[in-house]
């Protein structure tokens, strides 16, 4: 056999590597240099009204805009739609159905507040919308209070709600509380049936004032007078969703959610800024209430059914609690379902059943959480795909090395597999036995070679001896190659000499050599 | 139980006897330490030598004092006083300068600002985690800032500023590459288009009435380094004023109307060059107005500023030593050393400490950092508890053999921190054995075993005081490494051998690297490793000048001056997995030299034995070289061969790599011990092995090492002629 120390090494490529890269489609936003990129922001707040952020082109180095949050554009697309696409089509149904949607789209915003932002499972929102609706309408019908009034009087009953609901808050939390609120939707709905003034004789209260005029009642107008009111009550849920989730209430919320006491540790204040967000949803959802009057004249005890209370949450399950755009789209879908296609029947409960059921089993943060879930699917997908290359060919292939900013990594892993094959053929029990009768100085040049390639590898996880008794206990640790990180101790093993210590060293590298 | 951590340092080196000595201690885990005076004979504990050998001096100090955690700066930057509140920044104003980033993200970076972050007040220029150029502003209440739209680009030069006007709170953020061929990583090719303007309002709820924010354009003009408009200027602080042909301090001159100046902290390494270096001039001195730049490092330190904790005053018939304060506390010990010199020479030998290079050494952590690190030293790191605790704690500053986190070289070294590596039981845990200091106890208990009456004084002595610290003695020894010079201590060991004096070089690889020293902080030292010799880093070009003397830095052979024209030998090789022992060489059977060989068979090998490894060749050895200076008359006495391929020729003798410069293949891989004499009566021994002393207290210091090195400095110690002197012709050839 010809020695293997006078061979070179031969370093394979794989064969079946693929073309890797692709145009782009979507032309990127191009940057003058010397232009002023004028960076504008929503009134009275920090938030930037589009997020575009330079960057280099890492194929091209070439400057692009890149917008980083696209979220604005397509809130903007889809308000357009909603806004345009039903108060044109002229359908009466679309439109009422449309209605219906929009003001559970702005219940649901103001809920999800509570229950998404603070992470406080509150079922009362419907008692406080219904509450609302329920004085508004009496204030209106037997104190002929105009509509607007009776949006202020709905968000003052909300005040009033939201302070006693936020009490046992402070108490109780999780299911108990939910238990609790749930009581409280259901005692309202029994009160308002057994009282004559809230009308348990009618089934309601009917007769308040509203702002689609009497003349227009029923009619395509009218609706649409509904409708477009119904929008502007969105967007408001909207903006003060913005206001209180993305600013620094709802950032001291999300952190008092995950952990009180690290809120606490930092000096955020979360009781208070619970009450606020308390107080705040539940004028929010009094309004709603306000309004709800107003639209339908009056109000129902159906308000308070636990079935509807049940359809909302499903809205929100559905969306996510954690989004606007979630509970606008979860009200949407099941908004479709159970007041577009009644025709379906009682097959309705049973979908929206089902999507809640396949909702919660597959995905963690509701609809709008399938995006990033999907990204981290495929990213675990490729990753299982790449390792799984990398076991059969060792090499690094087209689609990999796109990932890899410094290519000198790629030829060193190619030089190392190919080094490691070819030492491996070195290791003999003689070699092994000359290094243990002298671990330090100059041995036979295959030995040599051997230790050579051990000494250079990376610090990490790179072996050393550490020193219990100087000259008399030595133990073997493995390096950090982390600033700050001391190396870990890799086994129980005291060696009474440096020397034998530097040979067991060896023996773990051979190991890990043959290993490999 | 808490653990202890017990260590300081001294606020001198070097101390007379009488003077008093102030120890800067830092403990946890205990509020009080036994402190003691020791002298410190012998550090080195491998069980072939005498092990750790101290000496109690008593004195009326208290033996137990309260000590505390100390805390420390990291991290150099420039503070400007402002008493007068010039910069108060309360209107509209701009913040401007010339940057060029080395590290980018991960965290925040100030580039100038009056911030104070407890009170989120001020405002400041800076870099986001991100890596963009960042504005921010505050006033206690409401903090808001702006980021530039695209990332800075690292290892680039950059004009940044950001003009903000209070009145409408708008912000105007200007970042513009500036790429040469010279001054960055990357040159013009690299299409980077990486200028950015970017406006934005910011909200704060303070605002001001006058406009003093600078427009576009008069920023654009900055830009190409033109100067702001007189009248507007606060502030500017030219970082290429001050220099002079010695150098430059730590003050950064304010040009503006107020006289702002800076005050350098840790020593921001200046000296370097701008963004607008041409490439043309490698040196300051002739261009200073293009080596504006200034490097900043978070890890930068040069002095604790920790209060005196121990404060004693030596006693005045203390002889002169190696010192240290002994602190004990549960069961930690730590040492804290310094040399007494004495206040009037008290022997005839002085051993020169190389505390210079104790400084170059001080706190490396090759073995933690370096990935190459076990295949210089050709084996594994034997690491110790103190390594691993002061890598998880690295507060103490680094060595001109590590870097700074952002992979450039440290250039500056003090004594005004804890140096764990100064301390006589380390052992290296690179190369496995004492380094530096624990290697020159070996002389002290060498020294002690043989009687002689000596001195001890320091290279920070020398380079003070020059040759008249040197001329009372008849023999100056050297430590084992005495690497790290000063034009002057050069010109001063040069004048004093020349003049009669007796130099025993008893190291290898001596006398190699060019450091100087600021005279307002002696304590720290400049090293600036240039572009060959054995190096842990090199100086960026343009860089090489020293900023404390000027001159130009690196090896002082590539200077002019390889150490053989001093000593005879100069550093031709290294390696740390073996040592070997030395042969007589025919010259040493010279009668004008063979008294150095009294006792020493004509054959027998010299220094198969030691703690370093087993000989007294190696770890770092030297060569006999005619062509680099070594005296014509100078005797090759013996030499080291054999060695392993760990050894390698030196980088500064290689011209063409070639395969075979390894110890088993080239013949200049060896250790050589030479002699020769000069004017006056003058004489060099040297060893050209810094393992050399760790043989002397081999066999109870009853060894051929010991024998030899006592031969010679016996003799040297003599007044008079050098015994073998009137050997001066050679040997007539009758057959």
């Amino acid at each position: 056999m010809s020695s293997p120390t006078t061979s070179t090494l031969t370093i394979t490529q794989p064969t079946e590597q693929r073309l890797v890269g692709r145009r782009r489609l979507i032309p990127r936003w191009r940057v003058r240099p010397d232009g002023v990129v004028h960076r504008r922001r929503w009134p009275l707040t920090k938030k930037r009204i589009i997020h575009l952020d330079g960057r280099f082109n890492p194929k091209s180095l070439r400057r692009e805009m890149v917008v980083s949050d696209k979220r604005p554009m397509w809130w903007v697309i889809a308000l357009g739609v909603i806004a345009i696409g039903p108060t044109t089509l002229g359908n009466g149904r679309l439109l009422a159905v449309g209605t219906t949607f929009l003001i559970y789209s702005a219940i649901n915003l103001m809920w999800i507040l509570v229950v998404g932002t603070a992470g406080i499972l509150s079922l009362a929102s419907l008692a406080v919308v219904g509450a609302a609706a329920y004085t508004s309408a009496w204030l209106s019908i037997s104190h002929g209070f105009p509509w607007p009034l009776m949006l202020v009087v709905g968000g003052g009953v909300g005040l009033v709600f939201g302070a006693i609901i936020a009490i046992p808050a402070r108490r109780m939390d999780g299911m108990y509380y939910a238990l609790l609120t749930l009581g409280l939707v259901e005692l309202c709905r029994v009160y308002v049936i057994q009282s004559k003034t809230f009308g348990s004789a009618t089934g309601g209260l009917y007769g308040a004032d509203s702002f689609v005029p009497a003349a227009m009642r029923s009619t395509l107008a009218g609706f649409r007078v509904g409708y477009v009111a119904a929008f502007v009550l969105l967007l408001a849920a909207l903006a003060v969703y913005r206001a209180v989730n993305g600013e620094r209430l709802g950032m001291v919320l999300r952190v008092a959610r995950e952990e009180e006491a690290v809120a606490e540790s930092m000096g955020i204040g979360y009781e208070s800024a619970r009450l606020a967000v308390f107080l705040i949803s539940s004028a929010g959802l009094g309004v709603i209430g306000g309004f709800y009057a107003a639209y339908n004249t009056g109000a129902s005890p159906n308000l308070f059914t636990i079935d509807r209370l049940l359809l909302l949450f499903a809205m929100i399950v559905i969306g996510g609690s954690g989004r606007a755009e979630g509970a606008v789209l979860g009200t949407l879908i099941v908004t479709l379902i159970n007041d577009w296609f009644v025709g379906w029947g009682p097959k309705r409960v049973v979908i929206i059943g089902v999507l809640m059921l396949l909702v919660t089993l597959f995905a963690r943060a509701g609809l709008f959480g399938i995006r990033q879930q999907f990204i981290e699917f495929r990213q675990k997908k490729s990753s299982e795909r790449r390792a799984d290359r990398v076991q059969r060919k060792g090499i690094v292939v087209a689609e990999e090395a796109i990932d890899i900013q410094d290519k000198q990594d790629i030829a060193y892993r190619a030089f190392d597999r190919a080094q490691r094959d070819h030492l491996k053929n070195l290791i003999t029990p003689q070699l092994v036995e000359e290094h243990r009768a002298k671990p330090m100085g100059q041995h036979s040049d295959d030995l040599e070679r051997v230790l050579n390639y051990f000494r250079r590898t990376p610090i990490a996880d790179k072996y050393a001896v550490y020193t219990v008794v100087p000259f008399a206990a030595y133990r073997i640790v493995s390096m950090s190659g982390v600033p700050g990180v001391p190396p870990r101790i890799v086994d129980d093993r005291v060696h009474a000499s440096i020397d034998e210590a530097l040979h067991a060293v060896f023996v773990r590298r051979v190991d890990d050599l043959m290993g490999s | 139980m808490t653990r202890i951590r017990l260590t300081g340092y001294a606020d001198r080196l070097s101390a007379m006897p009488g003077e008093t000595v102030h120890f800067m201690l830092s403990a946890e885990g205990t509020a009080e330490a036994d402190v003691d005076l020791v002298r410190i004979i012998h550090g080195d504990q491998h069980p072939d030598g005498p092990g750790f050998i101290e000496e109690l001096v008593p004195g009326p100090w208290s033996p137990r004092i309260a000590v505390r955690k100390q805390f420390i700066q990291l991290g150099n930057f420039v503070l400007v006083d402002d008493p007068d509140n010039r910069l108060m920044l309360d209107d509209s104003f701009t913040l401007h300068a010339f940057v060029f980033p080395t590290t980018l993200g991960g965290r925040r970076q100030v580039i100038l600002g009056r911030w104070d972050q407890a009170a989120g007040q001020g405002a400041a220029l800076g870099i986001d985690r991100q890596g963009r150029l960042e504005f921010w502003v505050g006033d206690g209440v409401t903090m808001d800032a702006a980021a530039a739209d695209v990332a800075l680009l690292a290892r680039s030069w950059y004009f940044v500023a950001a003009a903000y006007d209070r009145r409408d709170g708008r912000v105007t953020l200007v970042q513009r590459r500036i790429v040469t061929p010279y001054n960055g990583t990357l040159g013009p090719v690299a299409p980077f288009k990486a200028d950015t303007t970017v406006e934005q309002t910011l909200r704060v709820d303070r605002s001001g009435v006058l406009a003093g924010a600078a427009s576009r354009h008069e920023l654009d003009v900055m830009a190409h380094g033109d100067e702001a408009p007189a009248d507007s200027v606060l502030a500017a602080w030219d970082t290429t004023a001050g220099y002079s042909p010695t150098g430059v301090g730590d003050t950064i001159i304010d040009l503006g109307p107020h006289g702002l100046h800076g005050r350098g902290v840790n020593r921001p390494v200046r000296a370097m060059t701008g963004w607008n270096w041409d490439g043309g001039i490698q040196d300051f001195r002739v261009r200073p107005d293009q080596h504006g730049g200034i490097a900043f490092h978070d890890d930068a330190l040069t002095d604790c500023h920790w209060d005196p904790t121990w404060t004693i005053d030596l006693p005045t018939d203390l002889r002169s030593g190696v010192y240290a304060a002994r602190l004990r506390a549960g069961d930690r010990e730590d040492h804290v050393p310094f040399i007494v010199r004495p206040r009037t020479p008290t022997a005839r030998i002085a051993l020169l400490v190389p505390t210079n290079s104790y400084l170059a050494y001080a706190n490396e952590s090759i073995a933690f950092d370096v990935p190459v690190a076990q295949v210089i030293t050709g084996h594994t790191p034997i690491l110790s508890e103190s390594d691993v605790d002061f890598y998880q704690n690295p507060e103490y500053g680094k060595s001109t053999y590590d870097h700074h986190t952002d992979g450039e070289g440290v250039c500056y070294s003090s004594a005004r921190r804890p140096i764990l590596n100064f301390r006589p039981r380390f052992r290296s845990a690179a190369i496995g054995t004492t380094w530096q200091f624990g290697r020159d106890l070996s002389i002290i208990a060498w020294l002690e075993a043989k009687g002689h009456q000596y001195d001890c004084i320091t290279d920070q002595d020398l380079h003070r005081e020059g040759r008249s610290l040197l001329d009372p003695y008849s023999v100056v020894l050297t430590g084992s490494h005495p690497e790290y010079h000063s034009e002057r201590m050069l010109d001063s060991i040069e004048q004093y051998v020349a003049g009669g004096g007796r130099l025993m070089y008893l190291g290898g690889n001596g006398f190699y690297w060019v450091v100087s020293f600021a005279d307002d902080e002696p304590w720290c030292m400049e090293v600036r490793k240039g572009e060959a010799g054995t190096r842990a880093w090199q100086t960026r070009p343009g860089e090489q000048h020293h900023a404390t003397s000027g001159e130009r830095g690196g090896l002082w052979r590539l200077r002019g001056r390889p150490p053989q024209q001093l000593t005879g030998v100069g550093f031709t090789a290294e390696g740390f997995d073996m040592c070997t022992y030395y042969e007589r060489m025919p010259d040493s059977f010279h009668r004008s030299v063979a008294w150095i060989m009294d006792g020493v068979g004509a054959d027998e090998r010299i220094g198969d034995f030691g703690l370093a490894l087993g000989g007294a060749a190696g770890l770092e050895v030297e060569r006999y070289d005619l062509t680099l200076g070594t005296p014509p008359h100078t005797k090759l006495l013996a030499s080291g061969f054999g060695f392993s391929d760990s050894y390698l020729k030196a980088h500064e003798d290689i011209l063409f790599n070639h395969v075979g410069l390894g110890g088993t293949q080239d013949f200049q891989v060896r250790a050589d011990m030479t002699y020769f004499t000069a004017p006056n009566d003058g004489a060099v021994f040297s060893t050209g092995s810094i393992a050399w002393s760790s043989a002397l207290p081999a066999n109870g210091f009853d060894n051929n090492v010991s024998r030899v090195t006592d031969n010679v400095l016996r003799a040297f110690e003599r007044a008079g002629p050098l015994p073998g002197h009137q050997f001066v012709e050679d040997e007539k050839l009758w057959r």
